[in-house]
């Protein structure tokens, strides 16, 4: 199955590899600036995010995609859906406000959100590593609309390593290799 | 042209435009159904009583609203072919005498299907309202909310119902509550 490839192999001279690691490489840089861009349109870190806990059923499932954005200028009210990271962990949180305390005095624009999982019986004051209230710096984005399941690939990815090096091994050998 | 890695590229490429195409047709056909449908009938949002407890110093250390209110809604009209659920809340907003705006979401309820989308509740409030940045001489609004959370596609935030007017927050009661 694999003779084509292989005699493809034995062929290859190095300007021919050159030329295909250059439009493998010209491919990459293109897509990273796709995403740097939509990064910027969104004012946020990460604008699309796979959905990891359970803690928002039924409205979100393990493995379902949520698109963010971060206007800079807009403040957040209570049920928007956010997207958190608490400093002291790394890991984002998917929860949907359940205060806010908006605080204008002196020039200074601070608001104070409280949030809570869906399914969760309690709200986070315990998963803020000893903050009472969340601030504006600590949100990554507000959920604005939702594909489902389609992010189960990279909890995949992430429960099986082994998968993950093999996929992306698999893809860069096609990509050297092929001549399309 | 004719091999199979070839034939498996096409069809794996034709899927996923497909799917995608049929994705945003239903996100933007709910969206234009929402659009151009009649406004929801008012719910009636109206609140029976409301008390203050004192901080109690370890549990609580700050003062707690408590209240009890009545909603009647009809949301049915909101459930179309997109819809995955309603997340239904009330929140009481109010200004204090310090210019802090604050808003806390006392209820809330998922709805699932049409047919639990028109409910009649007398309850209490199932979060607590704490007084954190002060309500004494101020007066809250409650207002009843929806989140429409779609099979796929943008979520659509709405109002279903209000007290109009604004409730001043009573007293410190004497007695524990």
């Amino acid at each position: 199955m694999f003779s084509r490839e292989l005699k493809a192999l034995r062929r290859l001279d190095p300007r021919q590899f050159l030329l295909q690691a250059l439009n493998y490489a010209g491919g990459m840089a293109t897509t990273l600036m796709f995403w740097h861009a939509l990064c910027l349109a969104t004012n946020c870190e990460s604008p699309v995010v796979v959905v990891l806990s359970g803690s928002m059923e039924p409205a979100f499932y393990r493995g379902d995609l949520i698109f963010l954005t971060n206007p800079a200028s807009e403040r957040y009210h209570i049920g928007d859906i956010t997207v958190y990271k608490v400093p002291s962990q790394d890991i984002p949180i998917v929860h949907r406000v359940l205060e806010t305390h908006d605080f204008f005095d002196s020039g200074v624009d601070q608001q104070l959100l409280l949030t809570k999982g869906d399914n969760n019986p309690v709200d986070d004051t315990q998963l803020y590593g000893g903050l009472e209230y969340l601030e504006r710096k600590h949100i990554v984005g507000k959920v604005r609309g939702f594909l489902p399941y389609i992010g189960y690939v990279t909890i995949a990815m992430n429960d099986f390593p082994r998968l993950k090096y093999a996929l992306l091994g698999g893809l860069g050998l096609l990509g050297l290799l092929q001549r399309e | 042209m004719h091999t199979i890695w070839s034939r498996i590229n096409n069809i794996s490429a034709l899927l996923s435009s497909c799917m995608m195409g049929l994705f945003a047709a239903i996100a933007l056909s709910s969206l234009a159904q929402q659009f151009f449908q009649a406004p929801l009938d008012p719910s009636s949002v109206s609140i029976t009583s409301l008390k203050v407890a004192p901080g109690k110093g370890k549990q609580s250390k700050v003062d707690h609203a408590l209240v009890q209110f009545e909603l009647d809604a009809n949301l049915t009209p909101l459930f179309n072919w997109n819809t995955k659920q309603l997340f239904v809340y009330l929140d009481a907003e109010y200004t204090n005498s310090k210019g802090v705006k604050n808003s806390v979401v006392i209820w809330d309820r998922i709805v699932r299907s049409k047919s639990s989308a028109k409910f009649h509740v007398e309850a209490r409030q199932k979060y607590a309202f704490r007084d954190v940045t002060g309500f004494r001489d101020s007066a809250a609004t409650y207002t009843l909310r929806y989140n429409l959370m779609p099979h796929v596609g943008a979520l659509v935030y709405g109002v279903a119902g209000s007290t109009n007017n604004s409730i001043p927050f009573p007293p410190l009661a004497k007695n524990n509550v």
